[in-house]
């Protein structure tokens, strides 16, 4: 027999179509609009997990996104997604599902030997057990809880689906869609409102979906929502997340609901909103008592029993017994006895009722003044021990399968306190309701404290205060009467007020008696509200339980801070489509397809991709393809493409007193048609960047920076002219983009590039070291700059980038008689070096000016930003460590660049290695340093000593510039 | 006076074709190509720069989050007191010159025609495909034809300049970053579909 559990009509279920599914391998049948949980009671499966830490056994708890229990691995390989709540889990056919956190089966459970010792496994017994020794932790502890303590597993492969993520506004936000927030969504959109109406579960309507008799007014409603255009309905969307100026955070489960998403359809979609209105009615959730073993597969909120028996037409046992302190609960249990399920009876800790006389009426049994002190059964629920309160009198062993319990209803007031709503004690409820709220945001309906179907619907539609009259309501089947606050049975035993992180009572009150007595403390020592379930179902009891051990009332207690995620979100809903390669934007100059037809080993620098190096078939290996670009520009030419530059325009009246200010050097002295080096420093007198500047005109400079700080040189200018000098006449413009760059160096470039450049005279005359000029190239328009980076003669071209092809193309013909090369980021990195230009490397963020060789860059008179911290005695200390080169004693010893320098025999570090490479120039490795005594030590020895791979290198001390001290080549 | 045609960032990347979910929804996308020149007013000289928009392309320079229309030209607000020059393709470098000829020393003007990057999304889930990138609203009622916006759409600095209300959009971008954006333009669309024109 199929679905014995399946009652034989009634719910929204549609039983003309079957779904196969299987969990933990058996194979099971449901129907659309079933729930993984929903078809696996009707199947009569009871048992559904292990706890995280006791690994006790676990079923179904409750019928929403409050799950604590039922946690379950959905699909297989790469798809596979731990940790889903069976009770959101909307059936489709094919669906795998498996039970979590048991071995070697969820029946047999090796670990559940776990709850034998569970004194031991106290609250707090992780910082007790596991301090010491510290090497146990790594290598033995973590494993094992790794292994014994857990929820699912994570999927091993790549994820195959696409995330989407999407920003929306509207003028209405209305969370949840029981009948506040149609009503409340209905006159929004009356009014001409954009609405957007985001609902978690599959279906709208909330708790009309267990309530046939408003079916009507449910379509209805749904009916006049989808004529409004304005009004976006979004169902399997959970709202999250509660940012400040009403932003909120939302996923959409796309095509959760599907074994696999259609082609181009993402799996999930994050939502951010923007709403000028929230209206927030989110409902309410029932909470659990605390009493011994009231963690038994069987045992179920109230309302649960009823949404299975209501909207799914299963019966969730076959006996059941109700525990509850409120008429509410009283009602949801009549709603099993009307689908026919067998009455045990009814547990209430109160003396009288209204609902206790209606369930007589009802030929129930109702134990008054009584409470649950026990339940028997291993892996299903059997029985429940009744007794007296205040011990008098003989216990009652009831035989139920399903016990329900109810300890009351919180108002779901997440989403309000995350948006900064004061909370408010409602002794009515014996729960928290949101006080006024500073933001435009208002909770409606039962997440405010107001319930029955009739009166919520008739606050959701007062929201706005006008307009409501208009939306009808459903009819009045009344409000649930009253309730007395009852958290805990004050008997001995494992009461849990946390099912899904195994936290009992008692372990609040340890952690009360250890210290840990605040609210926030107790959360973190016990880890109560810490699960996936954020504590919905029992942190408020939780709470009571510590109030009580402190004596004090619970809404003096409080509740730990509601914080995002109110419900767990996936990882790949975070990410987006901003994995791999896509994490970052990538930044391509106008020659990578050159590059890349040249074979270019490229290499990320920032957000760009840059050839480190062109292999050729000869080259043995990377480094020869290096050495041999390098060798081109120190014997012949070589071409490089230096795009990745930033470059500022700086125009205006005052921009060469702009640049004056906040250089260490004079620009305003700069003839036009000139380039000059500038050092710009950081406000603490640490150098900042460098780069060449030229004057284009005398109101218009052209300004480089280095690759890495083109964007923060443009905002330290921007930061300077909008904040501090205001008064200057300056504009700026970002034209990195436009000029596409290449460095053409070696002996041979100006023989080269006279071929080609026309209407600039290249002459050493006419052109000298630093002049800038412009001319044209194939007819494409260029501006010549004769800097070095290299240290041998070199132009730096910069065109309008969709030329820089033809130019580049047009430079390699001109040189292809001199051996023309191209060559990378690594050769440029080795020819800097033996130069001895400094670079990321030396300009680290703790150098000063005078630190890398460039003291005399800065000027004696005249203001720039950095100047005065600059001038500290800490960083004019003559004792700071200075520039050096290195080179190895034995040449062919290699260098590594984080040595540390000491002198032979000792260990105290006097400098560092920044910069290494193997040397074209001269033979063996080179290096630069950081070294305190700086020039003093030219011709000294030391040892570069690298400890972490116990090495030590002896090294001569030298000048760090290899290569023509003197600077003839680059004006030759 | 170029004998050589510059290249886009693009070539040989957009190339057309139906593409993503098939379907009614299917968007436009296209590289839009245009001379773009960027024109700054000197400290109090904004009212010079006007007029001379004006006398010399009949263009009105717009405020905050508009565009100024002429028929050949479009001028879009891009910061206090500067505006970015659209106009179709001319000879390299003209309109930069002649835009600096009409403001003389009462503007700063920078071209950034190969700088930036155009593209074109149009199509009536435009704004749905450009809301997964950008933060704007662009609902009708808060975005529409002629309005300009200066915001990081996917992740990047741009321009969206609604040209009218198919909707159809112009983004602007670094061109750097052009093929990094349409690949996330392209993922956007995948839902709807595209089309590369």
């Amino acid at each position: 027999m199929t679905q014995p559990f399946r009652s034989a009509a009634g719910g929204r279920i549609d039983r003309t179509r079957l779904l196969s599914f299987t969990f933990d391998g058996r194979s099971f049948t449901g129907h659309p609009g079933d729930t993984l949980a929903s078809a696996l009671l009707a199947n009569g499966v009871r048992l559904v997990g292990r706890s995280f830490k006791l690994h006790r056994p676990r079923g179904i708890f409750s019928a929403g996104a409050e799950e604590p229990n039922a946690l379950a691995e959905l699909r297989t390989g790469a798809r596979r997604e731990p940790n889903t709540r069976m009770t959101t889990a909307e059936l489709y056919d094919g669906m795998e599902a498996a039970s979590q956190n048991r071995w070697p089966s969820l029946r047999f459970d090796m670990l559940s030997l776990n709850g034998l010792i569970a004194p031991l496994l106290s609250a707090g017994f992780y910082y007790k057990t596991f301090m010491w020794p510290a090497s146990f932790w790594e290598k033995v502890y973590e494993p094992l809880i790794r292994r014994s303590a857990g929820l699912g597993r994570a999927a091993r492969a790549p994820d195959p689906d696409s995330y989407d993520a999407v920003h929306a506004h509207c003028d209405v936000l209305v969370v949840g869609s029981g009948a506040a927030g149609l009503a409340a969504a209905r006159v929004a959109g009356a009014a001409g409102k954009r609405v957007m109406l985001c609902e978690q579960d599959f279906e709208l309507g909330g708790g009309l979906l267990s309530a046939s008799q408003h079916e009507v007014w449910r379509e209805d409603a749904l009916a006049a929502l989808a004529a409004m255009p304005e009004v976006t309905l979004l169902p399997r969307t959970t709202v999250f997340g509660y940012y400040d100026h009403n932003v909120v955070g939302a996923v959409e489960r796309v095509a959760d609901h599907l074994a696999t998403p259609a082609a181009h359809m993402p799996r999930q979609r994050y939502w951010t909103i923007r709403a000028e209105t929230i209206v927030l009615a989110t409902g309410a959730q029932e909470r659990l008592i605390a009493f011994p073993d009231n963690d038994r597969p069987g045992i179920m909120l109230a309302s649960a029993a009823e949404t299975y028996a209501n909207r799914f037409g299963v019966l969730a046992g076959s006996r059941a017994l109700l525990f509850a302190n409120n008429d509410a609960a009283y009602a949801s249990f009549f709603a099993l006895q009307d689908a026919g399920m067998a009455i045990a009876g009814i547990v209430d800790p109160r003396a009288a009722s209204a609902g206790a006389e209606l369930a007589r009426a009802r030929n129930i049994t109702v134990w008054a003044d009584s409470q649950v002190i026990g339940t028997s059964g291993s892996t299903a629920l059997t029985g429940a021990r009744v007794a007296r309160r205040g011990g008098s009198g003989a216990d009652t062993l009831v035989v139920a399968d399903l016990l329900c319990v109810s300890g009351g209803h919180n108002p779901a007031v997440q989403l309000a306190s995350q948006g900064r709503t004061p909370l408010e004690w409602s002794d009515a409820l014996a729960a928290f309701v949101p006080g006024s709220s500073t933001l435009a945001q208002h909770s409606v309906g039962a997440a405010r404290g107001v319930f029955g179907v009739a009166a919520a619907a008739a606050d959701g539609r007062g929201w706005m205060g006008v307009g409501g009259g208009a939306v009808a309501l459903p009819a009045d089947d009344g409000a649930p009467g009253g309730m007395t606050p009852f958290w805990e049975v004050d008997v001995a035993g494992s009461a849990f007020v946390d099912l899904q992180d195994d936290v009992t009572s008692d372990g609040i009150r340890l952690a009360h008696r250890e210290g840990y007595s605040h609210i926030e403390h107790a959360k973190r020592y016990t880890t109560h509200t810490m699960g996936t379930d954020q504590g919905k179902t029992g942190g408020l009891v939780g709470a009571a339980v510590l109030a009580a051990a402190r004596g004090m009332r619970v809404q003096d207690v409080g509740l730990p801070t509601f914080r995002p995620f109110t419900s767990p979100v996936t990882w790949g809903a975070i990410a987006g489509p901003h994995i791999g390669k896509h994490f970052a934007p990538t930044r391509l100059t106008a020659l990578y397809d050159w590059h890349v037809s040249r074979g270019a080993e490229f290499m990320e620098t920032g957000q760009w991709l840059r050839p480190a190096f062109y292999p050729v078939a000869a080259d043995a290996d990377d480094w020869e393809s290096v050495l041999r670009e390098a060798r081109a520009v120190r014997k012949a030419v070589g071409i490089c493409d230096v795009s990745t530059l930033g470059k500022i325009d700086v125009q205006g009246r005052d921009a060469a007193l702009f640049l004056d200010r906040l250089y260490t050097n004079t620009f305003s002295n700069l003839p036009v048609g000139r380039a000059r080096y500038g050092l710009m420093l950081r406000e603490d007198g640490i150098v900042f960047d460098d780069g060449t500047t030229s004057r284009l005109a005398e109101d218009h400079f052209f300004v480089t920076t280095t690759s890495t700080n083109a964007g923060p040189v443009m905002a330290h200018m921007e930061f300077y002219l909008q904040t501090c000098w205001a008064e200057m006449d300056v504009q700026l413009a970002s034209v990195t983009d436009q000029w596409a760059g290449m460095s053409v160096a070696g002996p041979q470039s100006r023989a080269t590039i006279s071929k080609i450049v026309e209407g600039l005279d290249l002459g050493d005359a006419a052109f000298p070291f630093m002049a800038v000029g412009e001319g044209h190239i194939r007819g494409c328009p260029v501006r010549v700059l004769r800097i070095s980076f290299s240290g041998e003669q070199a132009y730096e071209i910069m065109t309008p980038a969709g030329y820089a092809l033809a130019v580049w193309t047009a430079v390699l013909e001109a040189g292809e008689a001199f051996g023309i090369t191209p060559y990378g980021l690594e050769a440029l990195g080795l020819l800097r070096v033996e130069k001895g230009h400094v670079t990321g490397a030396e300009l680290n963020g703790q150098t000063t000016a005078a630190d890398v060789g460039l003291g005399k860059m800065v000027k004696k008179r005249g203001d720039f930003v950095g100047r005065v911290l600059s001038q500290r005695p800490g960083l004019t200390d003559p004792e700071r460590p200075h520039l050096v080169g290195l080179r190895p004693v034995i040449r062919g010893n290699k260098l590594r660049a984080g040595a540390q320098l000491v002198e032979t025999g000792s260990t105290e570090s006097l400098g560092w290695v920044t910069s290494v490479t193997r040397a074209v120039e001269l033979e063996g490795w080179i290096g630069l340093a950081m070294l305190r005594g700086g020039a003093e030590r030219h011709g000294t020895r030391m040892q570069a000593a690298f400890p972490l791979l116990d090495e030590t290198v002896e090294v001569e001390i030298v000048s760090p510039h290899f290569v023509d001290p003197e600077n003839h080549r680059v004006r030759g | 006076m170029s004998v050589v045609e510059p290249l886009s960032p693009l070539a040989g990347v957009l190339v057309a074709g139906r593409f993503g979910a098939t379907g009614e929804d299917a968007v436009g996308i296209s590289e839009r190509r245009y001379d773009l020149v960027q024109v700054f007013a000197r400290a109090g000289r904004s009212g010079d720069v006007v007029a001379a928009m004006q006398t010399r392309f009949g263009v009105a320079l717009p405020g905050p989050g508009r565009e100024g229309r002429a028929p050949m030209l479009a001028a879009l607000w891009i910061q206090p007191d500067a505006w970015l020059l659209v106009a179709p393709r001319g000879p390299e470098g003209e309109l930069a010159r002649t835009a600096k000829q009409a403001c003389g020393d009462a503007a700063s003007v920078v071209d950034q025609t190969h700088g930036r990057c155009v593209i074109g999304l149009s199509g009536a889930r435009a704004a749905w495909v450009l809301g997964k990138l950008c933060r704007i609203d662009l609902h009708p009622r808060a975005f529409g034809p002629g309005q300009v916006a200066v915001t990081p759409v996917g992740g990047l600095s741009c321009i969206v300049h609604q040209r009218d209300d198919a909707p159809s959009y112009d983004l602007v971008i670094f061109a750097t970053f052009a093929r990094s954006f349409v690949a996330s333009l392209r993922h956007a669309a995948e839902e709807t579909g595209y089309r590369i024109d």
